[in-house]
């Protein structure tokens, strides 16, 4: 299957009043797997529907390899769809439902059954070509939508929230599977979620989208590490928010004042900022016994009680409390052999993180 | 229903459930006992065992020629009613449009205004467009009647079926019309042939519109019925109500058998 590039030109979408789709511009590399991601009424599915021709763009454009697709109608844009809710069309069966994209392309029925064979055997589930949908799971129903989206060959694959109505486990496997599997084909391919982690997973580029808006582009590690905004520190992942005046500059970092018993040691700073928001990721900070480590340093550290403790198998999720009353959350990875959490609630504790961890956000 | 009615509860369900079903075939049983009177007078009960009625109705020329009057109409009214509603209701479904809530109401309205009116209006409009068939006539008419229970049958049906559908047909190479023909109208079948079912009857039995649109020529059943009700009220009348309530029972069952009304009338 040959791989198409994607691109994004200036998409506006407008419903009487009311901005969906805002200004996006974006491009798809040939064969790469960009999620959309965002709250849901934040324009991803509206930007895949664009994509997909099943919504006119009020301005703006589409082009497929510079190809711009507008006015084009969907059903010649050769694009393979799935759907949270699978839509498979329930009065026909598995083949015919796979035959059904084939059909319209006037194949022969000899080579639509070749074909239909090899999906069924591609989404591993050769054996119910005879079944109507309502008698599969809703994994085996997507499995097939998926073959049917396949079977056409098709110029790129768009996902509508395709492992939403699914369990976390099957979702889960399922993820690493059709991820696999886009690879292997090296389908160019784009996904509208709202869950985090199969972004995550999935994807080779995360592009997280509010008010339809792009609020930020970039890879799983860049989105992670490095939020360029409060919105994207916060929707993905969890995150220690600080905001404070510079208290001191140092070379080409700062000491940021948080509270009177907080200050953050910053290594990078822009030479403009006077007010800073810092983001720290909860794993990044450690937290000991007052007494079995050094005090508090004010610097990157704080003393602080715990005022929750969570017990979740392989990590623990303490929250802190500091004595100007700032919350601290603090995911701590467990031992094996470890019996229960480490900290109970209400006892006093140092937490101290490196200077690296702080990221510093842009202020808007 | 889920759980199972039982005890005192029970009880009741299924004597208000019988009173009703006695409440509305009572008048149709009473009917049919007496087109069986071996009288020449309408009389309940019915006096001893006949079923000459049924033989002069069968070869009263008038009465036959009503039949055949009234159901070609019926047909062509549930053709054109299906041609003109089951496109409305997908417009009124499917579509963004102003003035959409406006025009769903106008469209639905025959159902409120009564009758009389509407054929009145009819008649008038008709004889003003000098439309002198009465044939033609009685057609517009009754699709005028008929087509808002199409329209509510499909819309109904229609509203239950999943707009993702058709969009899978359009990505996977379907254009609008082969969508709706291969993935939208399987979905509401037993939607349209619910609404066909009402047109049909509809029409069939339609008397306060026909009267206006009928002349002496071409006279529908209802009023061939009525005529006879005034002239010689004898079992015949009764006779010929039968057969038309036999009929539509047979309409019914056989439509429940192919494509499950009950669930399109349940929607």
């Amino acid at each position: 299957m040959k791989s198409s590039e994607v691109r994004l030109d200036r998409l506006v979408k407008e419903y009487n009043r009311t901005v969906a789709v805002d200004d996006v511009s974006l491009t798809i590399e040939p064969g790469h797997m960009v999620a959309l991601l965002g709250p849901s009424g934040c324009g991803k599915t509206t930007c895949l529907r664009m994509i997909a021709g099943l919504i006119r763009p009020t301005s703006g454009d589409v082009f497929v390899n510079d190809k711009k697709m507008t006015g084009v109608p969907v059903h010649r844009r050769n694009v393979g769809m799935l759907f949270q809710n699978y839509a498979l069309f329930p009065h026909l069966t598995v083949e015919e439902n796979i035959a059904f994209g084939l059909e319209m392309r006037g194949i022969s029925k000899a080579d639509a059954a070749r074909k239909v064979g090899e999906a069924l055997n591609l989404v591993q589930l050769s054996s119910f070509g005879k079944r109507y949908p309502a008698q599969l799971s809703g994994g085996q129903q997507q499995r097939i939508a998926l073959g049917r989206a396949l079977v056409i060959e098709p110029a790129m694959l768009l996902l509508d929230e395709p492992l939403g109505a699914l369990d976390k486990g099957l979702r889960e496997s399922m993820q690493v599977e059709l991820r696999a599997l886009q690879r292997r084909l090296g389908l160019t391919t784009v996904m509208v979620t709202h869950d985090q982690d199969e972004a995550l997973t999935m994807a080779d580029k995360i592009v997280v989208m509010r008010d339809g808006k792009l609020e930020q582009v970039g890879s799983a590690t860049e989105i992670y590490q490095r939020p360029t905004s409060k919105f994207v520190a916060q929707f993905i992942g969890a995150s220690n928010l600080f905001e404070g005046p510079i208290e001191q500059r140092n070379g080409s970092g700062a000491l940021i004042r948080v509270s009177p018993e907080l200050s953050l040691q910053v290594d990078q700073i822009p030479q403009s900022a006077s007010e800073v928001m810092v983001s720290i990721r909860p794993e990044a900070i450690v937290v000991e016994r007052v007494g079995q480590s050094p005090a508090a340093q004010r610097v990157n550290s704080v003393t602080a009680r715990v005022d929750q403790a969570i017990y979740r198998g392989f990590v623990s999720h303490y929250y802190l409390k500091t004595p100007s009353g700032g919350q601290i959350i603090v995911f701590e990875q467990n031992q094996s052999q470890q019996a229960g959490l480490r900290y109970a609630v209400g006892e006093e504790v140092v937490a101290r993180w490196e200077s690296p961890s702080n990221h510093v956000i842009a202020r808007h | 229903m889920d759980e199972r009615f039982s005890g005192f509860g029970a009880f009741i369900l299924y004597t208000i459930t019988g009173c009703m079903m006695l409440f509305i075939l009572a008048p149709l049983l009473l009917v049919m006992a007496v087109s069986v009177s071996d009288s020449y007078f309408v009389t309940f009960p019915p006096q001893g065992f006949t079923l000459k009625w049924y033989a002069k109705v069968l070869q009263d020329r008038d009465f036959l020629e009503a039949m055949r009057l009234s159901i070609l109409l019926a047909l062509g009214t549930t053709a054109g009613s299906l041609l003109f509603g089951v496109p409305a209701a997908f417009a009124l479904v499917r579509g963004e449009f102003f003035g959409l809530a406006a025009i769903k109401g106008f469209l639905l309205s025959p159902l409120i205004f009564p009758a009389l009116v509407t054929g009145l209006a009819l008649l008038q409009i008709l004889t003003k467009l000098g439309s002198q068939d009465a044939r033609l006539n009685l057609l517009i008419g009754h699709v005028v009647v008929t087509s808002p229970y199409v329209i509510r049958t499909v819309v109904t049906s229609l509203q239950l079926v999943d707009e993702n559908l058709e969009d899978a047909a359009r990505t996977l190479g379907a254009n609008r019309l082969t969508t709706f023909w291969r993935v939208t109208l399987p979905q509401i079948a037993s939607g349209v042939a619910a609404g066909g079912l009402f047109a049909f009857m509809v029409s069939f039995d339609n008397y306060p519109v026909t009267m206006w649109l009928a002349n002496s020529e071409y006279s529908p059943v209802p009023l061939v019925l009525m005529r006879q009700l005034v002239n010689v009220f004898d079992p015949s009348v009764p006779a010929m109500s039968t057969i038309i309530i036999l009929m539509a029972m047979v309409g019914v069952l056989l439509l429940e058998k192919l494509v499950g009304l009950r669930r399109a009338l349940a929607a």
